[in-house]
């Protein structure tokens, strides 16, 4: 993808993060007291809220896709070879897919396993 | 100053992020960016890792109390409430931050270009993004305040 594209994704991500960074801390500390928002009984019930969990999901990529873009942005500051940038590139996308596979994994857990202790 | 100097100059790679001399605001805003986004990306990774003890951890099959009370008894504590605060006053900087360099991407608070004269100072950008970059800095020390009444004092 092109340079300006990958940018453009950047900024968009930044965008939808602020919006979904702001409800997921609204959820945290203004709509519930702390407590009661970290207890079990209310995340498991958050969780299986289809529509949190569908903003849930959203908010691990976005947030994900703009963190790790960024740091790609920030190591091809460093260095400007072909080499380099294609192997910041893939490692880039490795990590991306990683990590929104382990926080899915999470969240398919949360919404569909049975309890286990 | 020579060619190979220039280049040198350019390439100073992270030593020239932490080297501090001659910033004005808007390069302490640049550094702080990425030294925030850097931070914010380990704490997400971080937390990935402990919501993940809601299900039972990286081999847990469903959502788990006992798992969830095993991961609550190590980061829900005074230290485990430092860092969190720590970390709603970066992520609140880099928001808003990062708000002013959309912006300033897109045209949108650019100052006028003017003549460059002696002695070639960096006149930094518009006053609406200097107020901006101001503006972040007090919008994130009061969501510290907001995030330390919540986790200290029960507020919510």
């Amino acid at each position: 993808m092109k340079e300006s594209r990958l940018m453009l994704v950047q900024y968009a991500t930044a965008v939808a993060a602020v919006a979904l960074v702001s409800v997921h801390l609204i959820m945290q500390g203004v709509i519930y007291p702390y407590a009661t928002a970290i207890s079990f009984n209310n995340i498991l019930s958050v969780y299986r809220n289809g529509f949190y969990a569908i903003f849930l999901e959203a908010l691990l990529v976005v947030v994900l896709v703009h963190g790790f873009n960024g740091v790609r942005i920030i190591l091809n500051e460093f260095r400007q070879t072909k080499p380099w940038e294609t192997w910041v590139d893939l490692g880039t996308v490795l990590a991306i897919v990683v990590t929104v596979a382990y926080g899915t994994r999470t969240v398919i857990l949360a919404v569909f396993g049975g309890a286990s202790g | 100053m020579s060619v190979g100097g220039e280049k040198a100059k350019n390439r100073r790679g992270i030593h020239g992020w932490l080297n501090p001399y001659h910033y004005n605001a808007e390069r302490w805003a640049y550094f702080f960016q990425r030294v925030t986004g850097v931070a914010i990306l380990l704490y997400v990774l971080g937390h990935l890792g402990d919501t993940s003890f809601f299900v039972g951890g990286p081999t847990g099959t469903g959502p788990s109390p006992s798992a969830w009370a095993f991961i609550g008894s190590i980061f829900e504590n005074s230290f485990g409430h430092l860092i969190l605060i720590l970390v709603v006053l970066v992520l609140f900087f880099h928001g808003v931050n990062g708000v002013r360099l959309i912006l300033a991407e897109f045209g949108v608070i650019l100052g006028k270009p003017s003549a460059i004269e002696y002695p070639y100072k960096p006149k930094g950008l518009s006053y609406g993004q200097k107020v901006l970059i101001y503006v972040a800095i007090a919008i994130a020390v009061a969501a510290a305040v907001w995030a330390f009444l919540v986790l200290f004092e029960g507020l919510g």
